[in-house]
């Protein structure tokens, strides 16, 4: 779809479009308390595995260590099918049996050279991958440490400021009452003295 | 003395209402557009082999770097090549295999930090999957083959130069290498040599002015 085709007939439900069709949020609080519930759950139920699953595959993960041999094996038999099709191509190519002895050995002792270059090079690879995914773990935990510290603070916040006003509009009210009382005593004394 | 708090005056106002119902109204399209993409977007991170991918393209790249020539007689017969395509193969499955993982795993903690509600990483796990890098072995192996190709060009550019040269020298009535020129009758035909007609040796410099060295 073209991008002009987003402004003209193509898209008539967006068109006639207008914000008094949403539903009314008469309480905002307890609309954002569902949502933040929701949101949690929702975390819970489709997140939360996932990421134990990944921490668990930072700490633990082999996975590159153990293909390591499989690979090696198996590109050196590829290179030794190659080595030989090459060889009945060329009619023998001419090679003696010392010759023929000589290449297979060094492509046996390149298969354990390989070997054990693929199983350093997978351990040094594999260590910086989880170390690197731990540290991207570890950052996402510190956001998520941060924002629920903050979302902690508002909420006490709100709660001191709301004990604080609670206290001071009961002192406020004490002292009303006092002062009411006060002038109806007054007044009556009057009264009786008059 | 002033009126009792009416419960109206502490009610949200009317902006605050219509703030609230758009937000709310946002939230409510976001999970339902966007979640499920994200959801979608945490199974293929976990279900989608970017190593094997990563694998095949390094396979093919040195296969294509270390054959994609055609055999040669040259490299049949050179004891290690075999050797040198193995390891080169096994260095690139090794990078290739690590590439791929460290591209999965990025795109799990990206769409694990979106779901956080933390910065996600925006490059596709399998566009990073497929940029493997050449391993030293494949670039030795290749270099190595070049060299053998060179060689060979090398010796047969000689070798004809030389044939070419020696059957033109020979043709004009001197020796293969032109070091001497021998004696001939009126006709051209090489003869004995005798006290009058002698073969002629030839110097350098009169070699280089027959251009007998092509």
């Amino acid at each position: 779809m073209a991008l002009a085709d987003y402004s003209n007939a193509l898209m008539p439900e967006t068109r006639g479009f207008s914000t008094s069709t949403l539903p009314s949020v008469d309480d905002p609080e307890k609309a954002f308390a569902d949502i933040t519930r929701q949101d949690y759950e929702n975390y819970i139920q489709d997140y939360r595995g996932f990421e134990e699953s990944l921490i668990d595959k930072a700490k633990k993960d082999t996975s590159l260590i153990d293909r390591a041999p499989e690979d090696a094996a198996k590109q050196a038999g590829i290179a030794k099918g190659v080595q030989e099709r090459n060889i009945s191509r060329y009619g023998g190519a001419g090679l003696s049996i010392a010759q023929r002895q000589e290449q297979q050995r060094a492509l046996q002792r390149q298969g354990q050279l390989g070997l054990a270059g693929s199983l350093n090079t997978a351990r040094t690879a594999q260590r910086d991958i989880n170390q690197s995914t731990l540290a991207d773990l570890i950052n996402i935990g510190q956001g998520v440490n941060r924002s629920s510290l903050a979302g902690m603070q508002t909420a006490s916040q709100n709660a001191a400021a709301k004990a604080s006003a609670y206290k001071n509009a009961k002192a406020a009210h004490t002292s009303s009452m006092v002062g009411l009382g006060s002038s109806l005593a007054a007044t009556a004394i009057l009264a009786f003295a008059i | 003395m002033s009126s009792k708090p009416k419960q109206q005056d502490y009610q949200a106002s009317e902006a605050e209402k219509t703030q609230a119902s758009v937000a709310k109204e946002e939230k409510s399209y976001f999970n339902k557009t966007y979640g499920p993409l994200l959801r979608e977007m945490r199974d293929v991170s976990m279900r989608e082999d970017l190593g094997g991918v990563a694998r095949g393209v390094a396979g093919a790249d040195t296969m294509q770097s270390l054959t994609g020539q055609g055999p040669s007689l040259t490299g049949t017969k050179s004891v290690d090549e075999a050797a040198d395509l193995a390891s080169a193969a096994v260095g690139q499955m090794a990078a290739a295999s690590a590439q791929g993982l460290a591209a999965s795993r990025q795109q799990q903690t990206g769409v694990l930090g979106t779901a956080r509600g933390q910065a996600g990483e925006a490059m596709s796990g399998l566009a990073a999957a497929s940029r493997i890098q050449n391993t030293k072995d494949l670039e030795a192996a290749k270099a190595k083959q070049m060299v053998r190709m060179a060689q060979t060009e090398a010796a047969v550019n000689l070798g004809s130069t030389l044939f070419k040269q020696g059957a033109k020298n020979l043709g004009s009535g001197s020796s293969l290498f032109g070091g001497t020129t021998y004696a001939t009758d009126a006709a051209g035909n090489r003869v004995a040599a005798t006290e009058a007609n002698q073969d002629k040796k030839n110097t350098w410099s009169d070699r280089f002015s027959m251009g007998i060295y092509g």
